[in-house]
């Protein structure tokens, strides 16, 4: 059933995402060698353009960095065996897995304190919703607020998401290693874990595919 | 009329009367061979055992009174096959081992033939366990394996076949069969005696081995010393005397028969000790966990009329006909509740452990350590017979717990023995050399002086087997290379005729079968304590030293470990054993971080609240 469901979620994701790039492309976007080879720098160089490069910028960098890398390593090691084989992850993928899982958990914690403030959710956001609001509840019009630079609606609605579901991932896991649940109770946190490791993983990649398509933009 | 006439008439009447009796008997026996359930076959639903109050009948199917010379021993095939369907009960585990046609099921204990004098300890079986022989590849006849091995045997299987060679043909004449023994397991009288039985049955007195183990009676005389002509209905070389007042005045003998089988009649050949340095005494070790709450074997060890008894396996319902081979087993009690089971919560074990396990390899047999141990059982080591060898280093050397992957792919506890035997390799077969051969030629290198007391191996040396390998490759009877298995090596002679490198070979391996009991309790399980009972760099379960056992001297004190026979990659097993140190560490950081992440979700979960009920209060 995971598997499926798994396969369907990616499919979805990815297909979203492909066709996002077809019918909203950015400007100077397309399928030349070279636009290609350009769109993998600026992820590459992601995490160093737009920040300062202070002792802090340099730190949100490398946590921003090491989650990527700690999120990929997960993703590949959580679902290739899964999806490809049927099989529960084992062996050197659960330890691989087990070894860059409480890195990614800090990363997660210094990422929820580091953006946070950056991803407060703003009038300026949604236009269309805020009207609606206003209109529903008749609220007078504030001084608009000054939109911050780079995190759109999708960003911070991905962002929370991503937070959101990192209690549930993390908690599912660590509660099964103590002697509280037997084998039903342990078998609903797997479930638990794996459900919400899903869910965490598309929204990280619509999150980072938002981030790239933001800087290509500018 | 004369004396002579009376006496004439009065056989001449006997011999009809037998006659007309045996008919009768043959008859009925035809009937209730057509199908029909006889008197004994089918419960009428009384919880209560039948009086067995009832006349004993010899091999012959004759009454036995004491009155009538020569008083000749019961045949529990002809007494009881009165009421109970024999042939039926035969087709039971405990007496199908020599029926090709028997599901063998999972591997189990062997027979062990051991012989220090040639150092031999190989593993037997009528049933095509892989890794065990069969017995007639060693020259070993039906005859000679009742012989070795019937001390322990309920009986028939292998004891009533016929055997092969027309010398033990000629024996088996004297000896009688070694019929299916139903007092062994269903006679409660504390007077059953089934030393006396492995007594009697080491003396060739097939015939007389059931009734001279009953309360009932006693046999003075030895079937192995009288000569091939000795005939047992008329001489009295062998002589059964029945005790006093065992016959009423209807010449019928009363039984204590029990349907529920005392624990004390399995123990007689399932039992198990502990040897060596560190192994308990009897007194000190304690029961398993089941018989201390107050089970019986029998409770999860049943049957029914066709004696196909449960073994108690995961999957045995796969090979077994027998309707509670699923619901007797671990799974099929403790899921239940059946008979009082607790059902196990197993809290913090992650279900992967149910996949790889089985019950038995946290639950059963000894608390691992670092070394395996050496144990002794029933069956190898002739344990509750007359004049055993009490040494903790008598042959054969059964070592355990050694956890390995049974056939199904689930690790479970086994025990293990090192076959060391002298063979012939032929197109990479290895095909054993029959004893009187290896006799002839080990046993002449190898010479009594020896042989230890204790039943150990004697001092073998790369000398040896050179020697004897050499004997033995001159013999025109060996076919193929002659060679020896001990350690988990071959051994053989290169072209100069010097003993070469030792070799892997498959039939060097070891013989192992999953044991079960004695169950530990709960607390006292592998993971009872912390993950680490196991996941550790120098867990027992993982890292554990298997010895390996071998006669050679210089294979001694040579180890495997325990992950060799698991299937598992050493490295891996010890790099992810090694990460457990970190797995406080890991639950800390993860915890810490789900705390900041909480923080920081309640911080700006508040303030989004703030920031409706602001919007809402300036609402109109």
């Amino acid at each position: 059933m995971f598997r499926i469901v798994s396969i369907i979620g990616f499919i979805v994701c990815f297909a979203g995402i492909g066709a996002c790039c077809l019918v909203r492309p950015c400007k100077g976007c397309g399928w030349g060698g070279g636009q290609i080879l350009g769109r993998l720098m600026c992820l590459f160089l992601l995490p160093f353009i737009k920040w300062r490069l202070s002792l802090l910028g340099i730190l949100k960098k490398l946590v921003y960095w090491v989650a990527l890398i700690c999120f990929f390593l997960l993703l590949v090691t959580g679902f290739a065996q899964r999806l490809l084989l049927g099989e529960a992850i084992s062996g050197y993928w659960l330890m691989l897995h087990a070894t860059c899982a409480p890195v990614f958990a800090i990363c997660l914690a210094l990422l929820a304190l580091m953006w946070a403030p950056r991803c407060v959710f703003r009038w300026g956001d949604w236009p269309r919703l805020e009207g609606l609001i206003r209109r529903v509840i008749r609220l007078e019009a504030d001084a608009a607020e000054p939109a911050i630079e780079g995190f759109n609606l999708g960003q911070k609605i991905t962002f929370w998401l991503i937070i959101v579901l990192a209690l549930p991932l993390i908690l599912s896991i660590v509660s099964s290693m103590f002697p509280l649940f037997g084998t039903h109770g342990q078998e609903l946190l797997l479930d638990a874990h794996r459900y919400s490791a899903l869910l965490l993983a598309l929204a990280a990649i619509v999150h980072t595919y938002l981030m790239i398509r933001i800087q290509m933009k500018e | 009329m004369s004396v002579k006439k009376r006496i004439d008439r009065t056989l001449k009447k006997g011999l009809i009367i037998k006659g007309v009796c045996c008919w009768l008997v043959l008859a009925l026996s035809a009937v209730a061979s057509d199908g029909q359930n006889k008197i004994g076959d089918v419960s009428d639903g009384s919880l209560a055992v039948p009086v067995h109050v009832i006349g004993l009948l010899d091999g012959e199917g004759d009454k036995i009174s004491p009155d009538i010379e020569p008083v000749l021993p019961f045949s529990t095939r002809q007494t009881c096959s009165a009421c109970h369907s024999y042939e039926v009960i035969s087709q039971g585990w405990h007496f199908n081992a020599a029926d090709v046609n028997a599901v063998p099921g999972r591997k189990g204990q062997p027979w062990i033939f051991v012989d220090p004098g040639t150092c031999t300890q190989i593993p037997l079986s009528y049933r095509p366990w892989a890794g065990a022989f069969h017995p007639e590849k060693l020259g070993i006849t039906t005859f000679k394996f009742t012989q070795l091995f019937g001390r322990q045997m309920p009986g028939g299987g292998p004891g009533e076949l016929e055997s092969d060679d027309p010398d033990d043909l000629v024996r088996q004449d004297v000896s009688g069969m070694l019929e299916n023994n139903c007092l062994g397991c269903h006679n409660a009288a504390p007077g059953q005696d089934q030393a006396e039985y492995a007594g009697q049955v080491a003396r060739q007195n097939f015939r007389w081995a059931a009734a001279a183990a009953c309360e009932i009676a006693s046999v003075k005389g030895a079937a192995v010393t009288q000569p091939d002509t000795y005939d047992p209905l008329m001489g009295d070389a062998i002589a059964t005397t029945y005790r006093e007042n065992t016959f009423d005045h209807e010449k019928k003998v009363s039984f204590n028969i029990t349907r529920k089988v005392p624990d004390q009649r399995c123990y007689f050949c399932h039992s198990n000790i502990e040897v060596g340095g560190h192994g308990p005494e009897e007194w000190e070790a304690d029961e398993d966990v089941h018989l201390a709450a107050g089970l019986t074997c029998v409770d999860c060890h049943r049957n029914g009329l066709d004696h196909n008894i449960v073994r108690g396996y995961e999957g045995e319902d796969a090979a077994s006909q027998n309707p509670l081979a699923a619901s007797t087993s671990c799974k099929g009690c403790h899921t239940q509740g059946r008979l009082g089971a607790p059902v196990p919560q197993h809290p913090g074990i992650p279900p992967v452990h149910f996949e790889k396990l089985t019950c038995t390899a946290c639950h059963s047999g000894p608390w691992p350590e670092q070394m395996t141990y050496r144990g002794k059982t029933s069956r190898a080591h002739a344990l509750g017979t007359h004049n055993s060898n009490k040494s903790a280093d008598a042959l054969p050397h059964i070592l355990y717990p050694v956890f390995a992957q049974q056939s199904g792919g689930k690790i479970a506890p086994h025990k293990l023995i090192w076959p060391a035997f002298w063979a012939s390799l032929k197109d990479e077969n290895v095909t054993p050399i029959p004893l009187n051969l290896a006799k002839r030629a080990a046993g002449k290198v190898i010479g009594r002086r020896m042989l230890l007391p204790t039943g150990d191996w004697p001092a073998l040396t790369a000398e040896h087997i050179t020697k004897a390998l050499t004997l033995l490759s001159s013999d025109e009877s060996v076919e193929g290379e002659a060679v020896y298995i001990c350690g988990g090596k071959l051994y053989g002679l290169d072209e100069s005729g010097k003993l070469g490198e030792p070799q892997e070979h498959p039939a060097a391996q070891p013989y192992i079968w999953p044991i079960a009991h004695n169950v530990r309790p709960a607390a006292q399980s592998l993971g009872a304590h912390y993950c680490t009972d196991c996941h550790a760099t120098d867990a027992p379960f993982f890292f554990g030293a298997v010895d390996v056992d071998s006669p050679l001297a210089s294979g001694q004190d040579a180890a495997k470990e325990m992950v060799e026979f698991q299937d598992i990659n050493s490295f891996y097993a010890r790099a992810f054993a090694f990460s457990f140190v970190f797995r406080p560490w890991l639950k800390v950081v993860a915890l810490g971080s789900c705390a900041l992440i909480g923080v920081v979700l309640l911080l700006y979960g508040l303030k989004a609240l703030a920031c409706v009920v602001k919007a809402l209060s300036q609402g109109n």
